[in-house]
Parts: C-alpha cells; sequence; structure tokens
C-alpha cells in the first residue's frame, strides 16, 4: 500500500484535440483517448496447454477484452480501474496456470476510426490490416513508425491502438500527422 | 538483407521489427571445456556466404526469439521457426 494518494494524470491529457486537415472529405478520421482502466498483461506457465477460455473469465466480458499479443500471453483490457482485491481474485482464476503482470499504469488505448482508417495506419505499419486478414476481434502487435503499439480491430472501420503511456501523445500527434488528408477530430477523454 | 520475415506467430512481418543475435548453429561448451572453448564461443564468428542459420528476435511484435536459415548472398529466406522448437537450438 502506498502511504500517500497517488494523483492519476490522464495520459493524454496534455494532447492536442479539435479538428484538423482536410475540411470535408467523407472520410473523416475520429482520434479518441480511452479510458485508462485496466490492462493486464497475462503470461502462461511454460507447459499450461491451451488458455484462451481461462484467461477470457479474467476479462470483463466485453467483447474485445481478451487481446492476443504473442504465443501464451494476452492483454486483458477494460475500462473499469481494478482494486488490489479485484486482481487478486482474478490471479486466484489463474489457478498458477499463468501470471498477470498489472500494466494499467502503463499502456494506454487509443480509439481510432473512420472510412480511411486502414489507409491511415498502412502509412505507420506494414501489418496487411484489410479485413478478409484482419478480422474483427483480431490483434496484432507491431511498429507504427518507430513505435510498438497493439493493434485490434474492434469493427469494420475501427481500430484501437494500445502503447506505452511515455509514448502515447508522440503516437497521438503521429497518428493526427497521418491523418491530414482526411481530416481528423481529436477528442480526449473527459 | 531479406527485409520480410515470415514469423511463425505473426505472419510476414519487416525486418525492421526485429533484432538479430547471430549463429545459432554454434554449441554452447561444457563449463569445464576450458579457456580455448569458452573463448571460441564467446568471441568467434565465421562471416558466412551462403546459406546459415541466425538467431532473430521478434522484438516489436510477439517478441519470440526465431530462428531464420537465410542465405547471405541471394537473400531467400528458406525457413522461420520458434527457437524452442524441438531441434532448433544449439
Amino acid at each position: 500500500m502506498v502511504d500517500f494518494a497517488l494523483f492519476h494524470r490522464s495520459a493524454l491529457a496534455g494532447a492536442k484535440t479539435g479538428s484538423f486537415g482536410a475540411a470535408s472529405t467523407g472520410s473523416r478520421i475520429a482520434l479518441t483517448a480511452l479510458s485508462e482502466g485496466h490492462v493486464l498483461h497475462v503470461l502462461a506457465a511454460h507447459g499450461s496447454g491451451a488458455l484462451r477460455g481461462l484467461v477470457a473469465q479474467i476479462g470483463d466480458g466485453g467483447p474485445y477484452a481478451v487481446r492476443a499479443y504473442g504465443p501464451g500471453q494476452w492483454f486483458v483490457v477494460g475500462d473499469a480501474a481494478l482494486s488490489a482485491a479485484d486482481l487478486s481474485g482474478k490471479a486466484a482464476l489463474l489457478a498458477s496456470r499463468a501470471s498477470i503482470a498489472d500494466q494499467s499504469h502503463g499502456r494506454v488505448r487509443i480509439g481510432i476510426g473512420g472510412a480511411s482508417v486502414e489507409a491511415v495506419l498502412a502509412k505507420g505499419t506494414a501489418v496487411d490490416l484489410d479485413q478478409a486478414n484482419f478480422a474483427i476481434g483480431h490483434s496484432a502487435m507491431t511498429l507504427i513508425g518507430h513505435i510498438s503499439a497493439l493493434i485490434t480491430r474492434t469493427g469494420v472501420e475501427s481500430f484501437e491502438l494500445m502503447v506505452l503511456r511515455g509514448f502515447a501523445e508522440s503516437l497521438w500527434d503521429d497518428l493526427v500527422q497521418m491523418s491530414l488528408e482526411f481530416g481528423v477530430e481529436a477528442k480526449t477523454a473527459d | 538483407m531479406a527485409s520480410l520475415i515470415a514469423c511463425p506467430h505473426c505472419g510476414p512481418r519487416p525486418k525492421e521489427e526485429f533484432t538479430v543475435k547471430g549463429d545459432a548453429a554454434i554449441a554452447r561448451p561444457a563449463a569445464d571445456a576450458g579457456e580455448d572453448a569458452w573463448y571460441a564461443y564467446v568471441y568467434l564468428r565465421d562471416n558466412p556466404r551462403g546459406r546459415h542459420k541466425e538467431y532473430w528476435h521478434h522484438t516489436s511484435g510477439c517478441r519470440r526469439w526465431l530462428v531464420v536459415e537465410r542465405d547471405t548472398v541471394t537473400h531467400v529466406v528458406y525457413a522461420v521457426l520458434d527457437a524452442s522448437a524441438q531441434g532448433e537450438t544449439a
């Protein structure tokens, strides 16, 4: 326990907001800072077998709560902040077959959507984002420019990016820049 | 250098996402193997022309160690396997 109350400041509180770029292309991009609820990094124990179903149990039931990261690794995300008791409850569910590393303070999520969202993200990553290869709910860890990010498709024209907190504002600025030709509406939460 | 590496977990990715560690074919000597064996293991490397195996780390992707078999002359990539696959690690 901490001896004093920590003051939580949103990673993107100081990020630039408003309208940028082309005025009305009909395919404007919407950039949104998402709630910094919880981000749990789940790592499977050696030889623990298929865990996808078990990991889903520690999620909040949201459709994109569990995001595959690599073999035996997932991120479990949600909008609600978790207490220490919530965390130990979730760890107990995993029954030593996997461990949880709380990354809620370390990674933030950015929502990006719009008709031209694939074209915007393709400027930064080599991952094929076409829906035939990257279905709704699919995740991929990759680079956007020089910044490592987990891309998750949450809809036909919407994605969520998860990035290390310290890189969030830099990625935000990059995304605004990448969206200028289509026009972009940048909105931080609260 | 080959610019696309087909990660067995992530699919084809650009080489910028990876870190190359080097020769995957050398074997770690026994703890008491002597100074010469350890010196060779730690410092001495060939600079092969042609087909060879290397360790690549998918640093900006799944963060797994891979063994990439590629040709240093033609840049052809023959195989990419997870380093934990049977028989891959020296």
